[in-house]
């Protein structure tokens, strides 16, 4: 049952913080010497910080854990992101808006702008190079964000992409949030990632609450899931092939998306899924129709195979695919990138099938990988998950039958901590939820796919020229606004 | 009936939406919508604008960005909030750094609900803006 995954993550949670404590009074070990040699071990997630503590993720194949240390007034930590850059946006936001102290932050930068004021970007200097920035309104439809490019001629020699202008405040404006209601508010912090966030949120609140659920809500949460894979990765492909210069392919791609779009509407009253996935079970019109659901995607993968057969084909975008954007595996281990990044470079964890949750102890899923890292893997990896994406719905359809799928469970939900963890389109989408006495949010923390993701983007993109660039950002298509919140 | 309706360039505008409003704004362009039909276009420049289309509930990160591509727009000019948020009453409004909308910082005249509105409604709302022009 999957929320005894997350009691027992809370556990662990806290018997490693204690075990942490114990090597400290030894004093040979420091608090980041622990996190570095977690990283050996377990996948890390990231960290953040609350009034009292400062909170390490990892994910192991029994679930999420966290290394917690205590702050007071003296603390100061030794940062892990001048060994490991994956932390380093993290401890930037611990440090520049929750005064954690660290000892010498590599980037001590803040990371997100004040009153509309970034802070100065990292740019490269020398004879023959220039700068140029783009942004924050780009030229299409596009989420903000400012991107500092330095270049010799055509070549990009670095690439400072710094967000947060979509950054809203969401994590304190749901604080004090009854848990239930503040449901509705997590499903819209990222239009592009809400069922795979709502998922988190629900398996997190239903973990504390320590509430089993039938296995047919669980089988239509996974086909809502595997449904915003589908619109994702279809347009994240007709973008890629947009970026490539082939109008065709987009306008293919683009038109697959909607009509994935409006198997979601179908299958759960919204072209985005928001409120498909709810504390306690699923939304009310989940799933309603499932014959005409089968038949429309029967035929809807068919044409989508086609769709897929002729991109893949199409030899001038695929040679601008290939060798564009390439992130090594070193690169992607060490900046943490997740998802269809990940496993475009030698990548093997998908949480589905490394830490398997809900439905998908039953219908276990075969994990895409690819080893180049460029553009061209990303959108093969991406490729191969619609193909699984279409055999996981069809299953779960198959095994639900004609089964009446239950309303919602109330659930009462006492104080504690819940970690949770699933594979959204771009990634592991990591959830941290803290529940006060009164069944409401005393904080909850969104490290998205796209968090992760982004600063290795900005690194994918060194000795590449900058016409390539659109292509690159859209073989990884992030999000801004899971990323800013 | 207006000049521009057969040749309308809208530039659209991202103020911290959560992106749903943007792949509805997206699927515009899409064959089954495919607006380009009418003679109208997303533009890249607010340069070419007729229309600018608003998302999001105003960031205080964009403030400053949204104002300085409105002013760099040519007149006449229709501004179109699209989405709760844009109109102030969506799921962010009064959170820490959102503001209240395109509706009230920007002044627009046509406003399209919706959370997000379908790609059927945005048209409906830019039909709407085309005759204001």
């Amino acid at each position: 049952m999957d929320g005894t995954g997350d009691d027992a993550e809370r556990d662990r949670g806290h018997d490693r913080a204690a075990a942490v404590n114990e090597l400290q009074r030894s004093a040979s070990t420091t608090f980041a010497e622990r996190v570095l040699g977690e990283c050996r071990t377990a996948v890390p997630l990231g960290a953040y910080a609350c009034a009292e503590n400062v909170r390490y993720l990892f994910l192991a194949a029994s679930g999420p854990y966290a290394l917690v240390r205590q702050l007071d007034a003296e603390t100061t930590l030794q940062p892990v992101s001048g060994t490991i850059p994956l932390f380093s946006w993290d401890e930037r936001e611990m440090a520049d808006e929750w005064g954690v102290r660290f000892d010498l932050l590599p980037d001590a930068r803040p990371l997100r702008g004040r009153h509309g004021t970034m802070p100065p970007a990292i740019t490269a200097h020398g004879t023959g190079l220039m700068r140029f920035v783009v942004g924050p309104v780009h030229a299409g439809i596009i989420e903000p964000g400012r991107f500092t490019f330095s270049s010799g001629g055509e070549t990009i020699v670095h690439l400072d992409a710094q967000l947060s202008y979509a950054h809203r405040g969401v994590e304190r404006f749901v604080e004090g949030l009854d848990v239930a209601g503040a449901a509705r508010l997590v499903a819209r912090i990222c239009g592009s990632c809400s069922a795979a966030r709502s998922f988190a949120y629900a398996r997190a609140l239903e973990g504390l609450a320590g509430v089993d659920l039938p296995d047919e809500v669980e089988l239509a949460r996974l086909a809502v899931a595997e449904l915003e894979r589908l619109y994702n990765h279809l347009g994240d492909l007709a973008a890629s092939a947009a970026g490539a210069g082939w109008g065709p392919g987009f306008a293919g791609g683009m038109a697959c998306k909607e009509r994935a779009m409006r198997l979601c509407r179908l299958a759960a009253g919204h072209r985005l899924l928001f409120d498909a996935i709810v504390p306690g079970g699923i939304g009310p019109q989940v799933l309603r129709e499932r014959r005409r659901l089968a038949d429309q995607l029967a035929a809807f993968a068919a044409d989508v195979e086609e769709y897929l057969r002729v991109l893949f084909t199409h030899a001038s975008t695929v040679s601008r695919w290939q060798r564009a954007g390439r992130v090594s595996r070193e690169v992607a281990d060490a900046f943490g990138a997740v998802g269809p990044a990940h496993r475009a470079a030698h990548g093997k964890i998908d949480v589905r099938s490394f830490a398997p949750y809900g439905a998908y102890r039953r219908l276990p899923v075969r994990v895409a990988s690819a080893t180049a890292g460029d553009a061209y893997a990303r959108c093969r990896v991406k490729r191969d998950e619609i193909s699984e994406s279409f055999r996981l719905i069809r299953d779960a359809l198959v095994q639900l039958g004609d089964v009446d799928l239950p309303d919602p469970q109330a659930l009462a939900v006492p104080p504690g901590v819940a970690t949770t963890v699933v594979e959204g389109p771009r990634g592991s989408e990591v959830l941290a939820v803290h529940v006060d006495g009164g069944g409401r949010l005393s904080r909850l923390h969104v490290i998205s796919a796209s968090f992760r993701n982004w600063p290795v983007v900005a690194r994918s993109v060194d000795g590449n020229i900058v016409p390539d660039f659109p292509l690159i950002n859209k073989s990884f298509n992030l999000c801004y606004a899971c990323a800013d919140r | 009936m207006s000049v521009f309706r057969h040749s309308l360039g809208i530039r659209h505008l991202v103020c911290g939406s959560c992106n749903g409003c943007e792949h509805e704004m997206s699927a515009l362009e899409n064959t089954f919508y495919d607006i380009t039909q009418d003679g109208w276009d997303i533009v890249a420049s607010p340069r070419h604008a007729d229309i600018i289309t608003v998302t999001g509930p105003m960031t205080e990160a964009m403030r400053a960005a949204a104002h300085e591509t409105v002013a760099a727009a040519p007149r006449p000019l229709v501004i179109v909030a699209v989405g709760d948020c844009a109109l102030g009453i969506g799921p962010w409004a009064g959170a820490p750094a959102a503001g209240r909308g395109a509706t009230d910082e920007l002044g627009a005249t046509v406003t399209i609900p919706g959370c997000p509105p379908a790609p059927e409604a945005i048209l409906a709302g830019l039909r709407e803006a085309a005759e204001l022009l």
